[in-house]
């Protein structure tokens, strides 16, 4: 089984005789050797995600909201394989030199599948959109936090005046949370806007059934597709019916049974019987942002101490576990960045296995008796760790792998307390700081993701309590780093900053990283072309067709 | 079902003027008192609804505020966002939520009262509106698989009945078995057989008679088992009743007797314990919804406690309880149908 990752875009010969180099099987030749993509055909596409509440991105923003918003809006720019940033509905841009004037030519000739031109004063209205209190945006909302004034200078010129310079401004442009509809579309109101966004993409929605499905249809009228997309002009589905499949046996089933095309959130178990499956690929797209880590709430005992912090990340053997729940779909990662982030920082080094380290580190750090049950004692307080667990967020192979490191950790003299929770109550434990690890994966296009992440001002929780420096990281002279990294204009300059950056947090064993943002899609073999965007991972289905 | 059922069967019983012959209704001089304990026995019921109803509202309320959460971050916050202050105070404030828990109950009630089920947080529609979208398909799944798991569970205890002991431990044996089937396992076998291997039906929902297959069996196999032991064991008590010997010394025949005497007793738990069936089919159908991926009450119901959406929560809830007393309601006349004892006293 070829096994792409990220966007490499299956080419039909190649999958198709790679697959039959598998099979061994006499079955006729698919006929996916035909490098001529078929017009035409519906597409079912099941996903694993949670229904979005809202189909307009710009209204809350989640990964839900990204997959599906993928097919049918547009972002001003998008990326490349290589993170590059690549023109989409702005065909150019320019930054002042003191960075705090970003000029953006938007491209002629397209319209929203409204019948809306698409110009400057429509790009002006989404971000005032976003910017709106009332739109109840929060992803999008926080990569523009740096956007004090947006205006239309004539009807193909968009001047963006900042409050500081940002060198993540094109890479939170790309996100789909950000992604331009139409002004008109918009001026329904939320609730009509949140059933059938319209915009400027290869698809459109025709109708979404709750709880269901939601049905899009081919634009005809499309023009604007990015500068890595494998065609021009309209997309070769007619229709894409994209259903809501939660449990994870069922979807797969459903994919075999030829119910459906293209599954999303595949799981270690499913990965690998698709791997020994005939007429399935898969396609391995971690998402952009942080990897998948525990956080080590520095900001409460026990791990105050960096020794105690130490010796947990040197008492858990994570690779064995990755390897056994896992099943080998996933890579062990030493980074606070995901592998597909180009500056993303790994010291391997500082996360070696060492359970006698752990033990000296914490009879140094005055942990020194045991209770009957065999965990560390001080002070007459037992050393306990408490680990809610969001059952949303962590797939049945993450919570087993907490349970094996909630074992080794045990051999060291830490009682780990593992506490699933559902999603609202693992907000309000956090909010409570009633924890003492954490997992919270953050998706953000960029390495800017660090400062969301282990700036100081993240610690300081919102009136719900939620806030995103789940490490509790409060160290000035990273504070300077992060900061310095999202003004600077060099790029080498800010690669060598982000890298010290991401030292300091490794170092100082804030962070124990496990994996990428598992995302792993699984299609039948006579789904073509299809890829992730590189942008946050979702698919786009504009290239696919169906070879049957 | 215990809210509605017990106290006023009493007050009725007291108010009969007399042991009523089986069969007697609706003849001579007691009409006037029947009538009036038969409006007696409706008040109470609708009284007892009414107060199952408010009982069900304000549990299900506190229950959701009083679990950690904010519905105003779930509202928000999806995995991977984080909301901004701006963003929260406006959904509070649009949603009431800035008000003391008291307030939000009396309003919340104050709504239902008139029959204002108000507008989901999570789906921005009309409660009423998704409700009436959503149970057809749930009820279709419940009474299908009601009907299922009787004719299983009937064929069963007559088999298991009618044979020796070996028939009667096998049948006693996987009637127990099926009682203790999850849903969720019986789902994911019945996929990998009927659908993955044999590919007889579709794993998941599809327009039409076949997406229905699964999901109701799934449902049915392990209410089978519930009714069958019940039916089985009155099933064993009726064919050695007084009047079963009688009917054979009568020279009936076996299947006469069987049919018209002794199914009909045998019914009679199964029927009572039926209303019951509904509650249970309902709990199921949040697994079987989520697995087979079928729009339905139970999907959204698991739904909206996720996102802590009340007004959703509480719909449901409402919807269910209602359903569930006017099937207790009907399984107790069907009750008194079937067995004229129960009309008496």
């Amino acid at each position: 089984m070829t096994r792409p990752r990220r966007s490499s875009a299956l080419t039909g010969a190649a999958a198709a005789a790679a697959l039959l180099l598998l099979s061994g099987c006499s079955s006729p030749a698919p006929s996916g050797g035909s490098a001529e993509p078929v017009e035409g055909g519906t597409l079912t596409y099941a996903s694993g995600d949670a229904e979005p509440t809202c189909l307009d991105p710009h209204v809350g923003g989640n990964y839900p909201q990204a997959l599906v918003s993928t097919q049918y809006l547009e972002s001003l720019v998008s990326l490349d394989e290589d993170g590059k940033i690549l023109p989409w509905l702005a065909s150019d841009w320019e930054q002042s030199d003191d960075g705090l004037t970003w000029t953006f030519t938007i491209r002629d000739g397209v319209t929203f599948t409204d019948g809306t031109p698409l110009d400057a004063e429509a790009v002006r209205a989404n971000i005032a959109h976003v910017q709106d209190p009332a739109t109840l945006s929060s992803t999008g909302y926080l990569a523009l936090g740096k956007v004090a004034n947006a205006e239309a200078v004539d009807a193909r010129t968009l001047r963006l005046t900042l409050s500081a310079p940002d060198s993540a401004l094109l890479e939170s442009l790309s996100q789909p949370w950000l992604a331009i509809q139409s002004p008109e579309g918009i001026a329904r109101g939320m609730d009509a806007n949140c059933a059938a966004p319209i915009g400027t993409g290869p698809f459109a929605v025709e109708a979404w059934d709750r709880q269901s499905s939601i049905t899009l249809v081919r634009n005809d009228d499309y023009s604007s597709p990015p500068g890595d997309a494998s065609h021009e002009g309209p997309a070769y589905l007619e229709r894409i019916e994209w259903r809501f499949l939660p449990d994870s046996a069922s979807r797969y089933a459903a994919l075999q049974a030829g119910e459906v095309d293209v599954i999303d959130n595949a799981q270690p178990d499913t990965i690998v019987q698709a791997q020994n499956a005939d007429g399935l690929q898969e396609l391995d797209a971690p998402r952009p942002g942080s990897s998948n880590r525990l956080e080590l709430n520095s900001g409460k005992p026990p791990f105050d101490d960096v020794r105690v912090r130490e010796a947990f990340i040197r008492a858990v053997n994570v690779d064995d576990a990755v390897q056994g729940l896992f099943l080998g779909t996933a890579e062990r990662s030493y980074s606070p960045l995901s592998s597909v982030e180009p500056l993303a920082y790994s010291q391997p080094d500082l996360f070696e296995y060492d359970p006698e380290a752990a033990n000296e580190l914490l009879d140094a750090a005055g942990w020194t008796e045991r209770d009957s049950d065999g965990y560390r004692v001080k002070d007459g307080e037992r050393l306990t760790l408490r680990l809610p667990v969001s059952t949303n967020q962590s797939i049945p192979a993450e919570q087993s792998l907490f349970e094996q490191l909630q074992a080794g950790a045990k051999d060291a003299g830490f009682e780990v307390v593992l506490d699933p929770l559902d999603l609202s109550s693992w907000y309000g434990a956090l909010g409570e700081n009633d924890y003492n690890l954490v997992s919270a994966p953050y998706t953000k296009v960029g390495p800017d993701v660090l400062r969301i992440l282990y700036e100081s001002s993240g610690t300081t929780p919102a009136p719900s309590g939620y806030f995103a420096n789940h490490a509790q990281v409060r160290d000035p002279a990273l504070d300077d780093l992060l900061i310095r990294a999202s003004q600077v204009s060099d790029p080498d300059e800010r690669a060598a900053l982000y890298e010290d950056a991401q030292r300091m947090v490794l170092e100082g064993f804030y962070i124990l990283p496990l994996y990428d943002q598992q995302n792993t899609y699984l299609l039948r073999d006579d789904v073509q072309g299809l890829r992730a965007l590189p942008t946050v991972s979702a698919p786009t289905l504009y290239d696919t067709w169906l070879d049957r | 079902m215990s809210g509605v059922g017990a106290p006023d069967r009493g007050s009725a019983a007291a108010a009969a003027p007399g042991p009523a012959p089986a069969g007697g209704r609706g003849r001579g001089p007691g009409d006037a008192g029947r009538i009036g304990a038969a409006a007696r026995w409706w008040a109470s019921r609708v009284a007892g609804a009414a107060f199952v109803l408010w009982a069900v509202a304000t549990l299900t309320f506190f229950a959701i505020r009083l679990i950690p959460g904010d519905p105003a971050e779930a509202i928000l916050g999806g995995p991977g966002s984080q909301a901004s202050d701006e963003a929260l105070a406006a959904v509070r404030a649009e949603y009431g939520l800035d008000q003391p828990i008291a307030v939000q109950y009396v309003r919340q009630l104050g709504r239902l009262a008139v029959g204002d089920l108000g507008t989901s947080y999570s789906l921005r529609e009309d409660v009423a509106a998704l409700l009436g979208a959503q149970l057809p398909g749930t009820l279709l799944l419940a009474v299908l698989a009601l009907a299922v798991a009787w004719l299983l569970a009937l064929a069963l205890a007559t088999w298991s009945t009618r044979g020796g002991r070996v028939s009667a431990a096998v049948g006693s044996g996987l009637e127990v078995i099926a009682a203790a089937l999850p849903h969720f396992w019986i789902a994911i076998v019945l996929i990998l057989v009927f659908s993955t291997g044999l590919g007889w039906f579709p794993p998941i929902s599809t327009p039409g008679v076949a997406g229905l297959v699964l999901p109701v069996v799934t449902l049915a196999i392990p209410l089978a088992g519930f009714l069958g032991q019940v039916m089985r064991e009155s099933l064993l008590d009726a064919l050695e009743a007084p009047f079963t010997v009688s009917a054979r010394a009568r020279g009936e025949s076996e299947a006469g007797v069987r049919q018209v005497h002794v199914l009909r007793h045998a019914a009679l738990p199964a029927v009572s314990l039926s209303g019951w069936a509904f509650g249970f089919l309902v709990s199921g159908a949040v697994v079987v919804e989520t697995i087979f991926a079928r729009p339905g009450l139970g999907r959204t119901l698991l739904n909206a406690v996720t996102l802590r959406d009340i007004p959703l929560v509480l719909g449901v809830v409402l919807v269910v309880a209602a359903a569930y007393i006017v099937v207790t309601l009907l399984t107790d006349a069907a009750q008194r149908l079937l067995d004229p004892r129960t009309r008496a006293a």
